[in-house]
C-alpha cells in the first residue's frame, strides 16, 4: 500500500460513522435516577440468590421488558455517581448493560452464571426473568424445553 | 438559572462566584481526581479566587456564574421578573406616568416652538413679530379647549415637594450593595439575596429618573398654570392641530411623531384647462426617517402612484435632509403642499398620472368624479 493510500483509507475510515455504544454507567444512572434507587439497594443485591431460590419458576409466558429512556450521557450527583458505581463493580458483568428495571439488575448476575452467552438480541428482546425461567428449565428438565422464540 | 434558584439545591459562593454541585460521570471523576492529586501545581496559581472545582466539606463544586454579570443584566435574561418588580416599585412611589420623559422629549419642543409657529397664524392684523415660548403656549390655550382635569393636575405637578419628599426617602432607605459573602447557601438564601440586588438595581435607575423630572418640575413651578397645563395635556394626549396645523404621536415608535399641515381644496387645470376640484389632505412628516412628505389620508392625485393612505409624493430632484430639525420639517411641509398644488403641468401631463382620460396609456386613475 502506497502512502498515498493509506492517507485515503486512513481519512475514510475516520470518517465513517460510529454508532454510539451503549455504556452500562449512562444505562445504570438513568435506572438509578428514574427509580430514585437508595443504598438499601445494594443490601438486596447481596440477597438476590435466596430470593430467586425460593421463588416459584412456573414458566408460564414470554415477560418482554419494559421500555425505558435512557439518555445519551448521564450526569449524577455524588450520592448517585456512588450507588451507581458500586452496583457496577458488584455485578459486574456483561449483561448489566442490558438491564431495563432494577429487578433486572438483581437477575443479571444469576442469568449470567447460568448462561454466558446469550445474545445481545435476546439480551435487549426479553425480560431477564424470562431468559433466567428459560435457562432454569433447560438445566433441569432433560427433555428440551421449546424455543424462546418460538413462544412468542 | 432561575430553575435552579427555585429548586432545594445548595449553592457555594466564592469570590463573587456561584459555584455549583459537581456532577459526575466516570471521565469527569478521573478529571477531579487528577486536579487533586498531591503535587499537581494549582491551576492558575497567580489567581487562586479562579478556581474551577472547589471541595468543600467534602463535597465539589464547580465554577458557574459570576454574581455581578447576572445582576447587571438581570434586564435581558428575565425582562418578565425585572419589568414586574420594577412596575411594583413605580406603583408603590406613584410614578407610572410617564408624562416627565414626555416633557424632556426634544422632538415635542422642536415641533411645538419651532416648527408650529411657522405654520399657525399668529398676530392680528399686519403686526409681525416673532413669538417667545410662553406666548406660544398662551396661543395654544386660547385656541384649544383644554379640559379641566389637566389644570388640577398642574397644580400638583408644580408642587415639587412631595417629590422631593419621594427622593429623600429613597435615599435613606437605599440599600447599600453587599454580595452575598463567601460559603454556602441554600437556593432559597440565594433567590432572598437576588431580589434585594435587583431592587436595589432598580432603585439606583429610578432615583436617576427622579432627580431628571424633579428638575424638569422646578423649572415648571415657575411657569404660569395655565402653561403647565397646556403642556400636560400635550405630552399626554401626543397629539394637537391648530389652524390646519397638527402632529400626532406614533404608536409604533415611542418618542416619534408625524408632524402634518392641512392642504384644503384647491382647484387644477387639465389640457383643456377643465378645473378639478381636489378635497382636503393632511401633507404629513415622520420624525422618524425617510424625510419625505406624504399624504396621511386616502388620497388621489397625479403625483400619487394609486388611490390609498400613506403615499409618499412623488418630486423631481428633491433630496431629503438626513435629521429631524425645525428647518428641515418646514422646508419638507413646504415641498410637499407647492407639489400637490402647484407641481402638476397640464401641458406637460407630468406626474405618474393625468387628470383628463389620455387613451393612449391605460389609466389607472381617473380624476373625472373631481371635474367641476
Amino acid at each position: 500500500m502506497t502512502f498515498l493510500q493509506h492517507i485515503r483509507n486512513e481519512r475514510a475510515r475516520q470518517r465513517k460513522k460510529k454508532p454510539l455504544k451503549r455504556e452500562v454507567f449512562n444505562q445504570i444512572c438513568s435506572l438509578v435516577k428514574q427509580y430514585d434507587l437508595k443504598e438499601s439497594f445494594l443490601s438486596v443485591l447481596d440477597n438476590v440468590e435466596d430470593d430467586l431460590s425460593a421463588e416459584n419458576l412456573k414458566f408460564t409466558r414470554v415477560r418482554l421488558k419494559t421500555p425505558m429512556e435512557s439518555s445519551l450521557f448521564s450526569l449524577a450527583t455524588k450520592d448517585e455517581y456512588s450507588l451507581t458505581m458500586s452496583i457496577i463493580s458488584k455485578v459486574d458483568n456483561a449483561y448489566l448493560k442490558f438491564a431495563n428495571s432494577p429487578e433486572e439488575i438483581l437477575l443479571c448476575g444469576p442469568l449470567c452464571r447460568l448462561n454466558p452467552s446469550l445474545t445481545n438480541q435476546k439480551l435487549m428482546r426479553y425480560h431477564f426473568e424470562t431468559l433466567l425461567l428459560h435457562e432454569r428449565a433447560k438445566a433441569s428438565n432433560s427433555e428440551v424445553p421449546p424455543k424462546i422464540d418460538e413462544v412468542m | 438559572m432561575w430553575q435552579l434558584l427555585n429548586s432545594d439545591m445548595e449553592f457555594l459562593v466564592e469570590s463573587d462566584f456561584i459555584y455549583l454541585p459537581l456532577l459526575l460521570d466516570p471521565e469527569i471523576e478521573k478529571e477531579v481526581q487528577a486536579l487533586f492529586r498531591p503535587g499537581k501545581p494549582m491551576e492558575n496559581s497567580g489567581h487562586p479566587e479562579s478556581k474551577t472545582i472547589i471541595a468543600h466539606q467534602d463535597r465539589q463544586f464547580v465554577k458557574a456564574l459570576n454574581i455581578h454579570s447576572v445582576l447587571e443584566n438581570y434586564e435581558t435574561i428575565n425582562a418578565y421578573d425585572y419589568k414586574r418588580q420594577r412596575k411594583e416599585f413605580l406603583r408603590k412611589y406613584q410614578l407610572t406616568r410617564e408624562v416627565d420623559g414626555i416633557l424632556l422629549d426634544d422632538t415635542l419642543k422642536t415641533i411645538l416652538f419651532q416648527v408650529m409657529p411657522y405654520f399657525v397664524r399668529k398676530n392680528r392684523g399686519l403686526q409681525r413679530k416673532k413669538l417667545r415660548d410662553e406666548e406660544i403656549l398662551d396661543l395654544v390655550g386660547e385656541k384649544i379647549d383644554i379640559p379641566g382635569k389637566y389644570y388640577k393636575e398642574a397644580k400638583t405637578f408644580r408642587d415639587v415637594e412631595p417629590l422631593k419628599a419621594i427622593l429623600k426617602g429613597l435615599e435613606n432607605q437605599k440599600p447599600i450593595f453587599k454580595s452575598p459573602g463567601n460559603g454556602l447557601l441554600s437556593a432559597h438564601q440565594l433567590r432572598d439575596w437576588f431580589h434585594e440586588a435587583v431592587h436595589a438595581k432598580i432603585l439606583a435607575s429610578e432615583h436617576d429618573r427622579l432627580t431628571k423630572a424633579l428638575q424638569i418640575r422646578l423649572q415648571f413651578s415657575q411657569a404660569k398654570p395655565e402653561h403647565a397645563a397646556t403642556l400636560l395635556y400635550i405630552a399626554d394626549t401626543g397629539s394637537m392641530e391648530m389652524d390646519g396645523f397638527g402632529f400626532t404621536r406614533k404608536n409604533a415608535y415611542k418618542g416619534e411623531y408625524f408632524v402634518y399641515k392641512r392642504i384644503g381644496e384647491y382647484v387644477l387645470k387639465d389640457y383643456s384647462a377643465r378645473s378639478y376640484l381636489f378635497p382636503d389632505c393632511r401633507v404629513a412628516l415622520s420624525t422618524y426617517t425617510p424625510f419625505r412628505p406624504f399624504v396621511m389620508e386616502k388620497y388621489k392625485h397625479p403625483f400619487l402612484l394609486r388611490h390609498k393612505s400613506g403615499q409618499e409624493i412623488c418630486m423631481k430632484h428633491f433630496a431629503p435632509p438626513h435629521e429631524f430639525t425645525a428647518e428641515n420639517a418646514i422646508r419638507i411641509l413646504e415641498e410637499g403642499l407647492t407639489a400637490l398644488r402647484y407641481g402638476y403641468d397640464a401641458r406637460r401631463r407630468n406626474g405618474y398620472h393625468s387628470l383628463e382620460r389620455t387613451w393612449v396609456y391605460i389609466p389607472t386613475i381617473d380624476f373625472e368624479d373631481y371635474r367641476i
